[in-house]
């Protein structure tokens, strides 16, 4: 069963929706740095990272080589493959820079998911919300006896 | 930049293990993938040369586990060490919430080290990062080689480690040194991202 997982909420819905439309296999919304916000599809946690990763360097290279041609931010990259499609878009929300890495297959088309990728940031920008401020405090002070038993049975040995 | 999310109370930050070439960042998170357990890591994704050489990054995504109750997950990248990869290696600099410096202990490789760490501060600094404020630790990698070829990591610190960063020394093919690095750097990482939330 494919799954729809947000770790920003408000960025759930509009991204279900444009899967429902666009007929998109996979979609992945990141920072420009990779972190991932939103994710559709993909089955395990760790997996979808490297696909972000992957995704946030073909943006920052892309963007890098645009800006030393002095062009424009680039929107969007496509690659039409044998079976699938893949769709790199960048675009701006009112909580900042995000990418958008859509893989779709014969079910839908480039065109189809170009069209309801600008449905998606209309929502995302309308679904934004303002900064909330965050609790003061993220991590316990003794968090280093978390850290050292999480690393611990991590490599399976005493640190 | 560490993603913090309340809700689901989950963390990830963004590691990246910088150095020369050849001075044994790959190698690193070779070992770490071999030693971390299947459910715990994701695919080690390496975007290499022929030859093997990193072109743009490796990448490596662990979960921690819960650290005061948020879900913890790392994502470890190396950078390509040979010189003229800079605008790559930049690119890969951005968002790091930690940096795992890495010599070559060789004493043929001294310059090599003390232009990469020159590097490093000049990248950073284009990204504005403030590098003082920057967990950073130092790996003396390659210490298992014979005595009369390599600097002791206290020489190292004399010419590379002038912020008097934490310093280890490691043979990463082995794993000496790798998970005391790890951990060091990983402490220094969530400590900041607790001072810099509570302040």
């Amino acid at each position: 069963m494919t799954t729809t997982r947000a770790v920003e909420p408000w960025t759930l819905e509009p991204l279900r929706r444009f899967v429902a439309e666009a007929g998109a296999r996979l979609a992945l919304l990141t920072t420009p740095a990779g972190q991932v916000i939103a994710q559709h599809g993909f089955t395990r946690a760790v997996d979808v990272m490297a696909a972000a990763a992957l995704g946030a360097a073909i943006a920052a290279s892309t963007a890098e080589i645009n800006r030393m041609l002095d062009e424009p931010k680039f929107r969007a990259l496509t690659h039409q493959g044998v079976r699938h499609g893949i769709f790199l878009a960048n675009f701006e929300t009112p909580r900042g820079s995000m990418l958008a890495l859509v893989v779709y297959g014969a079910g839908s088309s480039i065109g189809l998911v170009q069209l309801f990728m600008e449905d998606l940031v209309r929502e995302l920008a309308a679904a934004a919300p303002v900064r909330e401020a965050q609790p003061r405090t993220v991590l316990a002070a003794d968090f280093e006896r978390d850290l050292n038993q999480s690393l611990a049975s991590l490599f399976g040995r005493e640190i | 930049m560490s993603l913090v999310n309340f809700t689901t109370r989950e963390i990830t930050c963004k590691l990246v293990y910088y150095g020369p070439g050849r001075s044994g960042k790959t190698t690193n998170l070779q070992y770490i993938y071999q030693r971390v357990p299947e459910d715990r890591r994701g695919r080690m994704v390496s975007l290499a040369t022929q030859t093997d050489r990193t072109l743009f990054f490796d990448f490596l995504p662990i979960e921690l586990g819960a650290i005061s109750g948020f879900k913890t997950r790392f994502q470890l990248y190396t950078v390509p060490g040979q010189v003229y990869y800079n605008a790559t290696r930049k690119l890969v600099l951005q968002g790091a919430d930690g940096v795992v410096f890495v010599a070559d202990s060789q004493a043929r490789q001294l310059d090599e080290n003390i232009e990469s760490m020159q590097n490093l501060h000049a990248n950073l600094l284009e990204h504005g990062i403030d590098v003082r404020t920057l967990p950073v630790v130092l790996q003396y990698n390659k210490q298992d080689l014979p005595a009369d070829l390599v600097l002791t990591p206290v020489e190292l610190d004399e010419a590379i480690n002038f912020r008097t960063w934490p310093s280890f020394a490691a043979d990463a093919l082995k794993g000496k040194g790798v998970f005391e690095t790890l951990r060091a750097l990983s402490e220094r990482v969530l400590r900041r991202l607790s001072e810099a939330e509570s302040a």
